[in-house]
């Protein structure tokens, strides 16, 4: 999977480093004193570095529990955001992180424990309900079998049953979830785009039938499950969708989906000038766009239309009160 | 190149056979050793010849996009000769190789290094070569500015790396810039004893290292060109009206829009057209990426289109 671990001196003894270092003895170990000094620097080529993406193990200082942006999110209670991990094991073409980063390498920041007590303390400033989104730099899942996040994170937040997490993913690894006894607010969120655009525009990812058998299983095993189709991408027919949302609701019970959410394609501009310039080849970036306020969206015609549509045939299976819009 | 107080031994070799030379701007590689003793099989693998007029630096060319270097000792060289190999070449997506003799505390003499990290002592910057999926054995360098004999660090010592890295990425994606180091002496057999007629022999103990190193690197910088140069039509449209800076950048733009939908028909057909100015050109260019297949292709007779 990676070509390479980094790791930062100051984390080379720390008991998870050691764990996902022995898991991957194979692999060329590079010290580093900061993560940024290879994540961040200039002259990298993100789509280059897919090819041979590595990981980083490091520590990660400052603030580690961000507002989440307007828009983003279930609800009218606080969200928060937070990042164990910057960027993604897979390689989906409409992603902003290929925008967001210098480099396609994983950073890990494996000081938990200091997430945690960060958390803990928005969690006793704020009201009860508060949503903690864990996938929002990366995918929550995809490295679990490595990280150990979801093994640490779900007991934490079963012991403050006043919060909320969301794990949001496009993976199937949910071995440690099924393990564990099913925490009521621990949210699994799947990620759907149509099997058309995902075989398309999503490389290396479990197919949108295995996301579907994994989803059904959580669901079976008692755990809070919820539905993301984001983004939903232009020139796809809301029949696509429908058929899609038949497929799903055909393994799961919808009346115990936590939530549904929709939203368009959208990107800060200055993500998709980048983007651009590193995909100068690839037909999706290269349709028309318009930019509102600095975000940039696909041009679809009769917008409106469209989504109200491809819509209603999710609330033929859903309760509408579950679904939300993301506008952000 | 590790340096030593041997003299250099020049090499003889025939190089009167070689036919013409034709650049290639897809899959390039510009190699920089420091010293000929490291050429000179580099220069007969990939069938190289010098170029002229003579520089500052000697430069070899072959006919399959591979060129090379010899810098002469230390970083600032090294750095300098990548900038004057730069400079002679045409515009293109070139990848660079640094290859050469290093020493290493510990591992045996022949064994072939693929650097990921380089430090350079006297200014202490760091360099992070990339990592990609050869198989081959790895190691952190540090480029020193005097021979180091005494091997402190677990680590190859050279000259010429981090001049060579920091300044070969300036030009092009560090994912391009690659350095390979073949281990010349250890502490068991020291700098001291280091025979540099036996030089070549150690670079050609690597042969088939440097030639997967090689072939990488093209594959890869091929790739990264082929997506990243102008289309065809570009250069047609650009020469029907005066562009300003800004214009031509939007031109680039939409032929690159173009290729990318698969419409470079559509630009082809607009290049056959006359126009009024840039502005002109312009509009028609988006009007023409804008509208839907079929309604073009009954407007224009067109009746199919794809990359060309």
């Amino acid at each position: 999977m990676f070509s390479a671990i980094y790791v930062e001196r100051e984390v080379r003894d720390h008991p998870r480093t050691l764990a996902i270092l022995d898991r991957y003895r194979e692999l060329p170990l590079i010290e580093c004193e900061r993560y940024g000094e290879i994540f961040n620097r200039k002259a990298q080529n993100f789509r280059m570095q897919k090819d041979s993406q590595a990981l980083i193990l490091a520590h990660k200082h400052g603030r580690k529990v961000l507002p989440a942006p307007g828009g983003h999110g279930f609800g009218a209670s606080p969200s928060h955001y937070f990042s164990h991990m910057l960027n993604c094991i897979y390689d989906c073409r409409y992603c902003f992180l290929q925008g967001m980063y210098r480099s396609a390498h994983c950073v890990l920041f494996v000081n938990f424990e200091d997430f945690a007590d960060m958390i803990a303390q928005a969690i006793s400033a704020g009201p009860p309900g508060q949503m903690f989104h864990s996938g929002y730099d990366c995918d929550s899942l995809a490295l679990e079998p490595a990280s150990g996040f979801a093994r640490f994170f779900v007991p934490f937040f079963a012991q403050h049953p006043q919060a909320m997490l969301e794990l949001r993913t496009k993976s199937t690894q949910i071995a440690s979830l099924l393990q564990m006894k099913p925490v009521p607010n621990c949210i699994v969120a799947m990620s759907f785009t149509t099997e058309a655009a995902a075989q398309r525009w999503e490389r290396d990812l479990p197919s949108v039938s295995k996301r579907i058998a994994a989803l059904g299983r959580l669901q079976d095993a008692g755990w809070p499950i919820a539905l993301r189709f984001e983004p939903l991408l232009p020139e796809t027919e809301p029949q696509e969708y429908a058929e899609l949302f038949e497929r799903i609701f055909a393994r799961l019970d919808a009346a115990r989906v936590h939530s549904a959410s929709t939203g368009v394609f959208r990107m800060p501009a200055g993500y998709f000038r980048k983007v651009l310039r590193l995909y100068p080849d690839e037909p999706l970036l290269a349709r028309e766009t318009r930019n509102e306020n600095g975000i940039v969206s696909f041009r679809q015609r009769d917008e409106e239309a469209w989504l109200g549509e491809l819509e209603s045939s999710l609330f033929r299976h859903i309760d509408p009160a579950s679904h939300y819009r993301c506008t952000n | 190149m590790h340096e030593t107080t041997h003299e250099t031994t020049h090499e003889t070799m025939n190089k009167s056979a070689r036919g013409t030379t034709r650049e290639s701007v897809n899959g390039a590689v510009n190699l920089v050793v420091a010293h000929r003793p490291e050429a000179a099989p580099l220069l007969d693998w990939f069938d190289l010849t010098e170029s002229r007029p003579r520089g500052r630096f000697r430069c070899y060319q072959g006919g399959d996009g591979i060129a090379l270097t010899i810098s002469g000792t230390g970083a600032h060289n090294a750095a300098a000769a990548v900038r004057h190999l730069h400079e002679r070449q045409p515009e293109a997506h070139r990848a660079w190789l640094n290859v050469g003799i290093a020493g290493h505390r510990g591992e045996p003499l022949g064994t072939g290094l693929l650097i990921n990290r380089i430090e350079h002592r006297r200014s202490g910057e760091r360099h992070w070569p990339p990592v990609p999926r050869l198989g081959l054995p790895g190691s952190s360098l540090v480029s020193v500015d005097k021979p180091e004999t005494e091997y402190p660090e677990d680590a190859a010592y050279d000259m010429e790396a981090a001049g060579f890295f920091a300044e070969a990425s300036r030009l092009i994606a560090s994912d391009l810039v690659y350095v390979f180091k073949i281990v010349s002496d250890n502490r068991a057999s020291p700098l001291a004893e280091l025979d540099l007629r036996r030089v070549p022999e150690l670079i050609r103990l690597r042969e088939r290292e440097i030639r997967a190193i090689v072939e990488h690197l093209r594959q890869r910088c091929a790739r990264f060109a082929s997506c990243h140069t102008m289309p065809d039509e570009y250069p047609l449209l650009l020469g029907k009206c005066h562009f300003s800076a800004t214009r031509k950048a939007m031109l680039a733009g939409l032929c690159r829009r173009g290729r990318a939908l698969g419409m470079q028909q559509r630009l082809h057909t607009l290049a056959k057209q006359r126009f009024r100015d840039a502005g002109a050109l312009l509009q028609a260019a988006e009007a023409a990426l804008a509208a839907p297949a079929q309604a073009r292709e009954a407007a224009t007779g067109e009746t199919g289109e794809g990359p060309r």
